[in-house]
């Protein structure tokens, strides 16, 4: 490139160019402290960069001429360089504090109202996630421990249909574009006359100040992970919440702007650059992000915690590869690495708790029986948990890999259920846990069983609580697709034989009454009813029933089917017991003397009895009518 | 009966649950080594820190990271001895039932420690950003007023950033502003702009040192007979930890440091104890020398950055074109000595992150060990 012939036109060209730098060097006159080119005017800021321009190409012309005439490389030449890189400096010092302002007018946070809508809350309809309330939840054991007082309350709505915008990525424009134009402009200067490192200082420390201010917008905490280890569970559930929303909008929204605007602002020079700035903005930020989740995911565990953990699960892993795609760079490799850290110890997170909460039941110790053989609370607790962990099959199915430790992990005094791997060939380890956890339930109430003293109650205690799970089981369908109707028979087949046991307590010794065989009095001069022996039965009969009625009226079957069902069958075998009975025997007593002290009852006031049963309601002494 | 008779029967091997008694034999004594070997070896590997070499200058980088993979060895011994075979009953009972959870919240604690001085590593790396603006100026010949200005520019940032009070991140010192319109008040709020930038990624009340203070509190060494069992290796790795933690905290930025303990409670007749205690004071003895004139850090290499870059000011303060020649010398030394602690820096720098990073997961996953330990050892309610 030849050299320009007219010197002095080329001296005019950089003196008014060196005149415009010095008139606005801030640290030589007050009227240049006083405003700011690039807001003035934009004569002015054309006019000063191309005055930058000048003194650029007149430097390179310099070096390029000291180069080639080396005898012109004098100490005349020397000083006029350094007074070219004086004014450089000059120029430079003013465009990036022009720089600096520019970002910082153009640095509020995010405009986040278009992106929540706030009448969609998550506090609107719940969906089929909702736990079910049971109502007649006996709450008068007072041994209960944690386990046993949670109440699970989960209300959620699916998020991906409320927030639409943060499915996916979305830029933004975080300013106008003339500003982002001013910006190329003066980063061009600055990084062509070697002062890249102060544009990404400038750059850096003024966006991220943007994004802290982004960040409260968003409701973003700096919480410890010791704040975290000592607030209530019922607390963070909302903050998780909170975190999914604006985890959503940082990566997909606002990460991804700032990560567009770097790339604008440095269009022309290059993907290094653009990419250190926008690390430079963004890792602090995106670490303090992710530092919320870290923390959650290493908590203590404990069962009310797994949907929510699993919520986050699902949140983070919908996110990764926007988090992939935005951080794509090697500079960034640290916070991709932690997001799949933390992905990972929420896994494992939600398998201990499972694991945790199978133990839990074992353990679970209370020995104050529930009065009247109903449900027991732990019954409902652990079937209405397991309801909801197959709503969240799709997401567990994947988590849990192994299958439910059976053996020596719960070595202690107890032993432990069996369950037969065998007969489960085919079954997903989350269909496995599931069926160890109900086989570990009923575990538990058999010991609790024990705890009664009268056998027959301990025989309903289980047919209601074997029941019940049969119904929830049969009440869910994902739940009874993974337990299977295999499984759901044994269970069935379980509570019909703790019916059976239970009558056979109850009402062997009572029927044994009425029996036929030591009635009758063989002798070789009469031949009859022993009438003594008849009326010992009669009043043993009347006493035992009487005893029965009056506590098993207390007794409750919840269930309305299963207690016609049972009172049915007990009917089916006393009625007609009693009526051949009395048909037989009853000349007998009217023949002797107070008939009424011994046929105390008609057939109808037996039936009218049978329907006091397992009411759970207490009768009075004289409940048990006499129609006579 | 001596422990040698038992040591054949079956019987010998009870131990008798209800009552803190173990009866004395071979299992007991094996565990009784082993804690010996490993309160030997904790001496040894600090004896071998207080004593480094000219690479390693305590607190500097290097020697951060060897003090990390002690802190590693020592706890990978330490689960051993306390986790391996160990009935998970014996660890709820007293005195373990107050010395197990105590450890675990230090170790959350050291958690939030771990992550502050991570995001500090930030503040320090900016540093280093600036010097390097600083170098490239200087590296230039000849070195004329442009370059001079600029570096300047570069190394009052750079120690304004180094004399960062803790606090808020603004500057306690006036010094002069690093660009030209630190006079206008209007413009205060730009100025505080640029530091507040810097603001540390945890919440305002967050304090360094009173989360050091506060790991401190309760630490009390066990006396008598259990000096001899469990309770002492217990001792001994929470001495570990809040060492190494203070350490970090007393080497790199992070916020509020003002009121950092200076003095543990750990008492001089504790064998293993020497050479730590030995490098306590002389880091506790720097940090009150340095305290009072606010530093960001006795993070070695920051430390000889601050002298280098305050002698270079003096140089940019009393240059003039072309410049004296004995004084141009001088100052490439200087650049040449940043030059040299930015390299280490840029080297050094992520990898200390990571590896404090490495130490946060194995206290997560001991944290985890022990909470499971916890959970499987509690005794039913009755």
């Amino acid at each position: 490139m030849e050299l320009p012939e007219n010197p002095n036109k080329d001296n005019n060209g950089y003196e008014s160019a060196e005149k415009i730098i010095l008139r606005w060097d801030s640290t030589a006159s007050e009227e240049a402290r006083e405003k700011m080119i690039f807001e003035t005017d934009r004569h002015e800021a054309d006019l000063y960069l191309q005055a930058v321009d000048e003194i650029q190409r007149s430097l390179s012309n310099a070096s390029i001429s000291n180069h080639s005439n080396a005898a012109a490389a004098s100490a005349a030449a020397v000083d006029d360089q350094s007074k070219v890189n004086s004014t450089i400096q000059i120029a430079m010092a003013r465009l990036e504090d022009e720089f600096r302002n520019i970002l910082m007018t153009h640095s509020s946070a995010l405009e986040t109202d278009s992106l929540f809508d706030p009448s969609s809350s998550s506090f609107s309809t719940p969906s089929h996630h909702e736990l079910e309330e049971d109502d007649s939840v006996s709450n008068e054991d007072s041994s209960h421990n944690d386990l046993l007082r949670l109440q699970l309350q989960h209300c959620e709505s699916s998020d991906s249909s409320t927030y639409r915008s943060t499915s996916s990525i979305r830029e933004v424009d975080l300013m106008p574009a003339e500003a982002v134009c001013d910006l190329q402009a003066i980063a061009m200067r600055m990084i062509s006359s070697g002062y890249l490192r102060e544009c990404i200082q400038v750059y850096g420390s003024v966006r991220k100040s943007a994004i802290d201010s982004s960040f409260r917008k968003l409701g973003i905490e700096k919480l410890s992970i010791g704040d975290i280890q000592r607030l209530e569970w019922e607390a963070l559930e909302s903050k998780i919440r909170r975190w999914i929303r604006a985890a959503k909008v940082c990566v997909r929204i606002l990460f991804a702007s700032e990560k567009k605007l770097c790339e604008q602002i440095f269009e022309c020079v290059g993907t290094d650059i653009d990419d250190a700035c926008f690390m430079e903005t963004v890792k602090g930020p995106a670490i303090q992000l992710f530092n919320f989740a870290e923390a959650i995911s290493i908590s203590r565990r404990s069962p009310e915690k797994l949907f929510k953990i699993l919520d986050l699960h699902d949140a983070l892993m919908d996110l990764l590869p926007d988090i992939e795609a935005v951080f794509d760079s090697k500079s960034s490799d640290s916070i991709r690495v932690q997001a799949a850290e933390i992905l990972s110890r929420l896994a494992e997170a939600a398998r201990g708790i499972i694991s945790e909460f199978e133990g839990a039941i074992l353990r679970e110790p209370s020995r104050v029986p529930v009065p009247g053989g109903t449900i027991h609370p732990l019954t409902r607790y652990v079937m209405n948990y397991i309801s909801l962990i197959s709503d969240y099959k799709q997401t567990l199915i994947e988590l849990i890999m192994s299958r439910p430790s059976t053996g020596s992990r719960y070595s202690g005094d107890q032993s432990t259920p069996d369950m037969e791997f065998a007969e489960l060939e085919g079954k997903t380890p989350l269909a496995l846990h599931l069926i160890w956890i109900i086989v570990v339930l009923q575990f538990n109430l058999e010991g609790k069983s024990k705890h009664y003293r009268d056998a027959s109650l301990a025989h309903l205690f289980i047919m209601n609580n074997v029941h019940y799970i049969v119904q929830k089981v049969k009440g869910s369908p994902e739940l009874r697709e993974m337990i299977g109707d295999d499984y759901l028979r044994k269970l069935t087949g379980k509570f019909r034989q703790a019916a059976t046991s239970y009558q056979r307590a109850t009402w062997v010794s009572v029927l044994y009454c009425l029996r036929d065989e030591g009635l009758h009095v063989s002798g070789s001069f009469s031949s009859g009813v022993s009438k003594s022996a008849l009326r010992e039965r009669f009043k043993t009969f009347n006493a035992m029933l009487e005893e029965v009625h009056r506590t098993q009226a207390t007794w409750l079957i919840p269930d309305t089917q299963l207690r016609e069902e049972l009172r049915i069958s007990i009917s089916e075998k006393l009625i007609p017991a009693y009526r051949s009975f009395l048909g037989r025997f009853r000349s007998h007593i009217e023949s002797g003397k107070h008939p009424e002290n011994y046929i105390k009852y008609s057939v109808e006031d037996l039936e009218a009895a049978v329907l006091d049963f397992f009411e759970g309601f207490p009768v009075s002494h004289q409940h048990m009518r006499r129609s006579q | 009966m001596n422990a040698n008779e038992y040591q054949g029967s079956f019987l010998g091997r009870i131990s008798i649950r209800r009552n803190q008694v173990v009866v004395m034999d071979a299992i007991h004594e094996q565990e009784l080594e082993d804690i010996e070997l490993f309160q030997k070896h904790v001496s040894d590997r600090f004896s071998e820190l207080s004593s480094p070499s000219d690479d390693d200058a305590i607190l500097s980088i290097s020697w951060l990271r060897k003090l990390l993979d002690v802190f590693l060895c020592c706890e990978a011994e330490f689960e051993a001895i306390l986790l391996m075979d160990r009935d998970p009953y014996q660890l709820s009972k007293p005195p373990f039932d107050r010395l197990i959870p105590e450890l675990l919240d230090r170790a959350v604690k050291a958690l939030d420690i771990c992550n502050a001085v991570t995001n500090g590593v930030e503040s320090v790396r900016h540093c280093q950003k600036l010097a390097e603006i600083a170098i490239s100026a200087l590296d230039q010949k000849p070195i004329g007023d442009g370059e001079v200005k600029r570096a300047k520019r570069a190394l009052i940032t750079l120690m304004a950033a180094i004399n960062l009070d803790d606090k808020d991140g603004t500057n306690a010192k006036s010094t002069e502003r690093s660009w030209s319109f630190g006079r206008r008040s209007g413009n205060k709020d730009r100025v505080a702009g640029q530091f507040r930038s810097l603001s540390w990624q945890v919440a305002k009340n967050w304090s360094a040192a009173k989360q050091i203070q506060s790991t401190i509190y309760n630490l009390v060494a066990p006396r008598g007979a259990e000096a001899s069992g469990l309770p002492s290796p217990i001792y001994t790795m929470n001495v570990i930890m809040i060492f190494v933690m203070w350490a970090l905290v007393a080497a790199i930025p992070c916020q509020e440091r003002t009121g950092l303990p200076t003095h543990f409670p750990v008492p001089k007749q504790l064998n293993w104890a020497h050479s730590l205690i030995g490098l306590q004071e002389k880091i506790a003895d720097e940090w009150k020398k340095k305290e009072k004139k606010g530093m960001a850090g006795l993070l070695d290499e920051m430390q000889r950055m601050e002298k280098s870059a305050q002698s270079l000011i003096d140089f940019t303060d009393s240059f003039q074109f072309p410049g004296d020649a004995e004084k141009l010398q001088e100052a490439a030394g200087h650049v040449a000595e940043l030059t040299e602690i930015c390299r280490i820096m840029e080297q050094g720098l992520t990898p200390l992150q990571m590896h404090i990073r490495e130490v946060f997961h194995r206290i997560v996953r001991s944290r985890t060990e022990f909470l499971d330990v916890l959970e499987k050892g509690s005794l039913p309610v009755i």
